[in-house]
């Protein structure tokens, strides 16, 4: 390792993108190397000057703004599907047959008759060599899917590769990762809205966690209940003030949400960071443009319940 | 309400699994479930997922652009336009690299495309506008809210802002869009390779030459 050497490399040893070898190497260099040691200074000072400048945030009110336009002109926007439109999915089509209970039950169906012969194909070597001491009677575990079915010449023994759909009951305390992370799940896909309103009221319990939180904001954004909406925006009350996530989401349930008791209680919300230049902005565009008349008027009276500001 | 019942697909091959295994597994697939979920039901058209995703990347992608272009109007033309172009596009998407290297690829394009055509046009006064038409130094607005700061030195940080802004137009589009991914938005140089479409060797380079000429026209912070 020399000088040009080192000169080369300071800059990716204080952005720290040297491998660790190297970066020992121009320790050592620079420890007796006078030269080198003022260069690594210098970098380092221009270094830090540059980061007490950082990158301006973009505003709450930009950001919304932004998310607006790009919904409306998302409402006109095709996608180029080319010669994918041909190709089968299948990981796509597994998604779709978690998600629909019609294909659910199709499967389950599937599964009786595939268990069906699976149970003859069994039965007719009970007792014999090739039995397969995991099996459970359908009674047990319901055959979800037979994969597929061999003989072997040889032996004469049947292999059926099959898949299980099995009811699970899981129990703890809401302090159980487990348990956690079943309601998080239920919170964001399951399609009975009572078991995603169960699932936000017991998540509404810990709103400090992080992955809660962001959950309880999935649901006031894309839930298509009112009712889970609502328990979502009051859970996150206590945050609005200290996380813009949460501010910039209880905005866009005031702007956007079709339910006008989530809308109001938005507003609600809001009142601790009415001062804020982009809340009032908002409040502003309500009160002049908005097609309700009580969001209209409550706009209206919270604006001017605010101090003037020069 | 306590009882909460689930049915979970479990695939088996005729043997019976051990519990805990399977109770990791499913823990594993719903932390990686969200993504790769909402791209997929993006990719059969679904808006919905498609504007979930956009939420987890668009506040650094109108940053990154907020600081490239310097303009709220700018910034918020290639915030429309890369995700528009990712909406569009998002069924070529293979899984084959991250999806937040697959947008910022996007994004990184449309900014270097900006700021090609600035320099034709040689506006690269650090001056920018805002969305009123007012102008003002993008760099020196960052503003020191901590209490007790000093007024004295924020105004020297807002002229120090001034003059790395006046630097960077000295950069050329990709040396000043290394420089930007690297110092402003953090990101590894690897990373910034596959953005950019080059080698890692290739950005280490730019960042040494970016490094140099910013040095260069700071002189005095040496």
């Amino acid at each position: 390792m020399n000088c040009d050497w080192v000169k080369q490399n300071v800059a990716l040893y204080v952005y720290e993108e040297l491998p660790d070898d190297q970066r020992h190497e121009l320790e050592r260099h620079v420890e007796r190397c006078e030269s080198c040691s003022v260069e690594l200074g210098a970098f380092r000072a221009f270094h830090s000057a540059m980061r007490t400048v950082p990158a301006p945030e973009p505003t709450p009110n930009l950001l919304a703004s932004s998310r607006m336009r790009l919904s409306e002109a998302l409402e006109d926007a095709e996608q180029h599907r080319g010669w994918s439109r041909f190709t089968f999915d299948f990981a796509g089509w597994l998604h779709q047959a978690r998600l629909a209970p019609a294909l659910v039950l199709a499967l389950i169906m599937v599964g009786f008759v595939g268990g069906g012969i699976a149970g003859w194909q069994v039965t007719r070597n009970a007792g014999g060599p090739g039995r397969d001491d995991g099996f459970k009677q359908p009674a047990e575990a319901s055959i979800a899917a037979i994969r597929g079915i061999t003989q072997d010449p040889a032996s004469n023994s049947v292999r059926i590769r099959y898949d299980t759909l099995q009811p699970q009951t899981a129990t703890g305390s809401l302090e159980d990762p487990k348990i956690q992370q079943l309601l998080l799940y239920a919170a964001r896909n399951n399609y009975n809205s009572g078991v995603r309103m169960d699932s936000v009221n017991l998540l509404t319990q810990r709103p400090e966690d992080e992955k809660v939180r962001q959950a309880l904001i999935f649901s006031l954004r894309y839930d298509n209940n009112p009712g889970v909406r609502l328990k979502a925006l009051e859970s996150l009350r206590g945050y609005v003030k200290t996380d813009t996530q949460v501010r910039d989401a209880v905005l866009e349930a005031l702007v956007r949400d079709s339910n006008a008791g989530v809308r109001s209680n938005a507003i609600t919300l809001l009142q601790p960071v009415m001062a804020d230049g982009s809340v009032r902005q908002v409040l502003q565009h309500l009160a002049d443009t908005d097609k309700n008349q009580f969001i209209r008027s409550e706009s209206r009276r919270v604006l001017d319940s605010l101090p003037e500001i020069d | 309400m306590p009882a909460e019942t689930l049915i979970l697909t479990v695939g088996a091959n005729g043997s019976t699994s051990n519990p805990a295994r399977r109770g990791h597994m499913v823990s594993q697939s719903l932390s990686r479930v969200d993504d790769s979920q909402l791209i997929r039901a993006a990719q059969r058209g679904d808006r919905v997922a498609f504007e979930e995703l956009v939420r987890q990347y668009d506040r650094a992608v109108l940053r990154l652009a907020l600081h490239l272009a310097g303009s709220e109007a700018d910034a918020q033309d290639i915030y429309q336009e890369a995700f528009l172009k990712a909406y569009r596009n998002i069924g070529s998407f293979r899984f084959e690299c991250s999806f937040y290297t697959w947008v910022y690829r996007i994004v990184t394009n449309l900014c270097l495309d900006h700021l090609r055509k600035k320099q034709v046009r040689k506006e690269d006064a650090p001056v920018t506008v805002d969305s009123n038409g007012e102008e003002f130094d993008l760099l020196g607005q960052v503003s020191d809210d901590r209490p007790g700061a000093d007024p004295e030195r924020d105004l020297m940080r807002r002229e120090l802002g001034g003059r790395i802004a006046r630097a960077m137009t000295k950069l050329t589009p990709r040396e000043r869009m290394v420089f930007e991914l690297k110092h402003f938005q953090g990101l590894k140089l690897r990373t910034i390779g596959e953005m950019l479409n080059t080698t890692e060797e290739t950005a280490k380079n730019t960042l040494f030459r970016a490094t140099q000429k910013m040095r260069g026209s700071l002189g005095d912070m040496r």
